[in-house]
């Protein structure tokens, strides 16, 4: 059974979802049971795959028995691996933290709930593994439909930022088709190994820069890189608790994921570093991204807003170090997705955690937070070190590359916004630190302080939150051995 | 804001018009998209999969994992929809209409009055008042059993002709919208409940994931339908055959009752009790 990870990681969250669909109608008590045995099996898969990769290398599977390129393969290597194995264990960990929220939540809602659920991750880990550019695409629809569907069943104006959200994620996927089509045109194959092979040879071709260009710009609009990032704010601020903690950790990891992908193996690292001079280009547009979403974070009087425009500037710090094209700060890059998923769960959790059980994110109801819940303020307080970059988590170690990549390769403008970016998130996290533990708590008693109520979530939820912080510790102190062992293999020779 | 969508579009139109001179000539035999691929397809399709259709062979087994996650993206169209638009609260008890068959005279009985269900003399008909139309629903019925006949013969013929799941299951779902509105959505609801539609959708993709999981337990790779030659009892190339024709016809139900279900949560605003 082992050979065939590569399809079951993909085929049973599908599975589950289709069970659960049919289970809506007789039996919708068994629907929660499905749905984290398929995950929690899919995220094994995922473990077993990268413990294969490490030990034997890169490997793929070919579907319907078709070789590549008349078949469709799924390619596990040293990147997708590693990414696989974080996401799947993200994807999980929220099932088992948000079910009680999405209980109350949506109701009757709640079966549909877990089968969107798992459609959507199961085309993250679909995109994740194939080596196939249109089968990409294809796996591309069904998280983006089970995605704006569980957006738009959010807060008030959930449906007009998921609207908003199915406009800017149409033309994105659309403008990624189109670059594999036009792809298409001039090597005839969609295999990405194929048209890697193929490419150097015409890559004079006008087609292939345009189709660059084209695939690059759809990938940037559903990463939410600035200045195409307007539909992320409001989607995920709108979004109900337990659906913002899945997509925000998934969602534009993945797509950076994607970038790098094509950037390196589709085509080559000389064709996306060389060729264009764009490179230099997008490095400063990340810086722009990063400054923006930095300063834009700290205007917000919302917890949730505030972090939206946070994973605005961490999409920032990941393109400029892919962008950078150097060793160092393509490792602090690809480090930082793993990273990153895994902070922005974290942080995204808690933040559901507040909303579900003090009814309301704004600032003002922070107050005496830590005495209300200090569990979920725990785990914030790691996630918050995690996001300034602060030793042992891992965040620290993931913006130490980037910036020791900044700094080898000369580029002050963003090792500048890197280090500004930390200096605001330190600002961000220390005044809702603040605002949580010292500020007077306002009872509208006539200024007589009243007896906090306590308001710790139950230990279903907290449980799975506190792994999720362990994990932030992990992930960092592991640092070492992820990147000598993963990223080193995955980042082509040709990179300096 | 006009301005910089114009200049977007300017720019993109730009970009296009610069890459069209390197495009291979129109129908040029030598590009590559004809030299590389695709002549394996023209050239093995009949001897690999016995499917004369090489458009059928390419989508349901070279290329069937695709068409798999196509299915599943009309089912998950399907369940956005449900999810979204579904209106499960409590049913308000309006006024309602109802017809006196015999006499054609039509009632309003207002809420709280006692409702003649299960009358064989009233029929009840939607608020927004429709006249009885004789022709409209005798055509209906007299054109429905050819549509699905047809519907039934192109979901068949795939491996022969254009045809297959998809286009079959869409004429099928027409077939019944078109019952729905030639008559009401009440009787195509009392043949084909929302839950059964959902769960026959389900069960449509079941079949296409199921025969991917089936060759795997086999002992062949995911979808691959050479696998079940034993369990058919026919050799491998056969197999391949029959494996396309299974799931082209769990793509046809779930095409099918997605689309009628679809029908149903846009034309009664979720709450699947009276619309067109």
């Amino acid at each position: 059974m082992s050979v065939h990870y590569p399809a079951l990681v993909v085929v049973m969250p599908v599975v589950a979802a289709l069970i659960i669909a049919i289970l809506a109608w007789v039996h919708p008590s068994r629907a929660l049971p499905v749905a984290v045995a398929a995950l929690a099996a899919a995220a094994g898969a995922a473990a077993m795959m990268l413990v294969r990769v490490l030990a034997h290398g890169p490997f793929a599977y070919h579907l319907g028995g078709w070789p590549p390129p008349v078949g469709i393969a799924y390619e596990i290597d040293h990147l997708n691996a590693l990414v696989l194995a974080v996401m799947a264990a993200v994807a999980l960990i929220n099932l088992l933290a948000v079910w009680p929220q999405a209980e109350q939540r949506f109701a009757e809602r709640t079966v549909f709930f877990y089968a969107l659920y798992l459609l959507f991750c199961a085309g993250t880990f679909g995109i994740l593994v194939t080596g196939d550019a249109f089968n990409l695409f294809v796996l591309l629809e069904i998280t983006s439909i089970s995605g704006y569907a569980l957006i738009g069943l959010g807060r008030r104006d959930a449906a007009l930022a998921s609207l908003n959200y199915v406009f800017m994620g149409t033309i994105g996927a659309s403008l990624y088709l189109l670059g594999i089509g036009y792809l298409y045109l001039v090597t005839g194959s969609l295999n990405m190994a194929d048209m890697a092979a193929i490419l150097p040879r015409i890559q004079d071709s006008r087609v292939v820069t345009a189709a660059f260009i084209i695939c690059m710009t759809g990938l940037f609009m559903k990463m939410a890189l600035f200045p195409l990032h307007g539909w992320l704010p409001n989607a995920y601020s709108q979004a109900a608790g337990p659906v913002c903690s899945l997509i925000a950790p998934l969602t534009t990891k993945t797509m950076i994921y994607v970038m790098v992908r094509i950037g390196l193996y589709v085509f080559s690292p000389q064709f996306t570093f060389g060729r264009l001079d764009l490179a230099r280009a997008m490095v400063w547009l990340a810086v722009m991204a990063i400054v923006f979403g930095s300063l834009t974070a700290l205007a917000q009087t919302n917890l949730r807003r505030m972090l939206c425009y946070v994973v605005v500037a961490e999409v920032g710090y990941m393109v400029g170090g892919f962008w950078l094209g150097t060793r160092t700060a393509m490792t602090g890059a690809i480090l930082h997705i793993v990273n990153d998923a895994a902070m922005t769960l974290c942080v995204f959790l808690v933040v559901g955690t507040i909303g579900h059980q003090l009814k309301s994110d704004t600032f003002d109801t922070l107050r005496g937070a830590f005495r209300r819940m200090p569990w979920t303020m725990a785990v914030m307080v790691v996630a918050g070190l995690s996001l300034i970059g602060v030793p042992p988590t891992c965040g620290f170690f993931s913006k130490w590359y980037l910036l020791g990549g900044a700094l080898a390769a000369g580029h002050w403008g963003l090792a500048g916004a890197l280090v500004f970016s930390s200096l605001v998130n330190t600002l961000l996290f220390f005044r809702i630190f603040e605002i949580a533990y010292f500020e007077p708590v306002n009872t509208g008693n006539y200024g007589h302080a009243a007896p906090l109520r306590y308001a710790e979530a139950p230990p279903a939820m907290l449980a799975p939150m506190i792994a999720a912080a362990m994990g932030l510790i992990v992930l960092g102190l592991l640092t070492g051995e992820i990147v000598t062992r993963l990223i080193a293999p995955a980042i082509p020779a040709a990179i300096p | 804001m006009r301005r910089l969508g114009l200049i977007t579009a300017v720019l993109f139109g730009g970009l296009l018009a610069y890459a069209t001179p390197d495009f291979p000539d129109w129908g040029d035999p030598r590009s590559p998209a004809s030299t590389h691929v695709s002549p394996y397809y023209i050239q093995n399709s009949l001897a690999d999969t016995a499917v004369p259709n090489i458009v059928t062979a390419v989508l349901a087994d070279y290329r069937g994992y695709d068409t798999m996650f196509e299915t599943t993206v009309i089912f998950a169209a399907g369940l956005a929809c449900l999810f979204l638009l579904r209106n499960f609260g409590p049913r308000a008890v309006e006024s309602r209409l109802y017809r006196h068959r015999p006499t054609g005279i039509t009632l309003r009985i207002e809420q709280g009055g006692d409702l003649p269900e299960n009358s064989a003399e009233f029929e009840r008909i939607d608020s927004q008042w429709v006249p009885y139309d004789l022709i409209i629903r005798c055509a209906g019925r007299l054109v429905l059993p050819f549509i699905q006949l047809f519907a039934l013969y192109v979901v068949a013929h795939g491996h022969h002709s254009p045809g297959g799941g998809f286009q079959g299951g869409v004429i099928f779902g027409a077939a019944l919208i078109f019952y729905a509105l030639s008559h009401d959505l009440r009787s195509t609801l009392g043949h084909l409940p929302e839950a059964r539609s959902l769960i026959v959708a389900a069960v449509g993709v079941l079949i296409y994931v199921g025969t991917g999981v089936l060759c795997l337990l086999l002992g062949g790779a995911f979808l691959d339908y050479a696998a079940l030659a034993g369990l058919l009892g026919v050799d491998p190339v056969m197999a391949r055959s029959h494996g396309i024709l299974m799931v082209e016809i769990g793509v046809a139900l779930a095409v099918t009752t997605v689309m009628v279900s679809l029908y149903y949560y846009l034309a009664t605003a979720g709450r699947l009790d009276e619309g067109l």
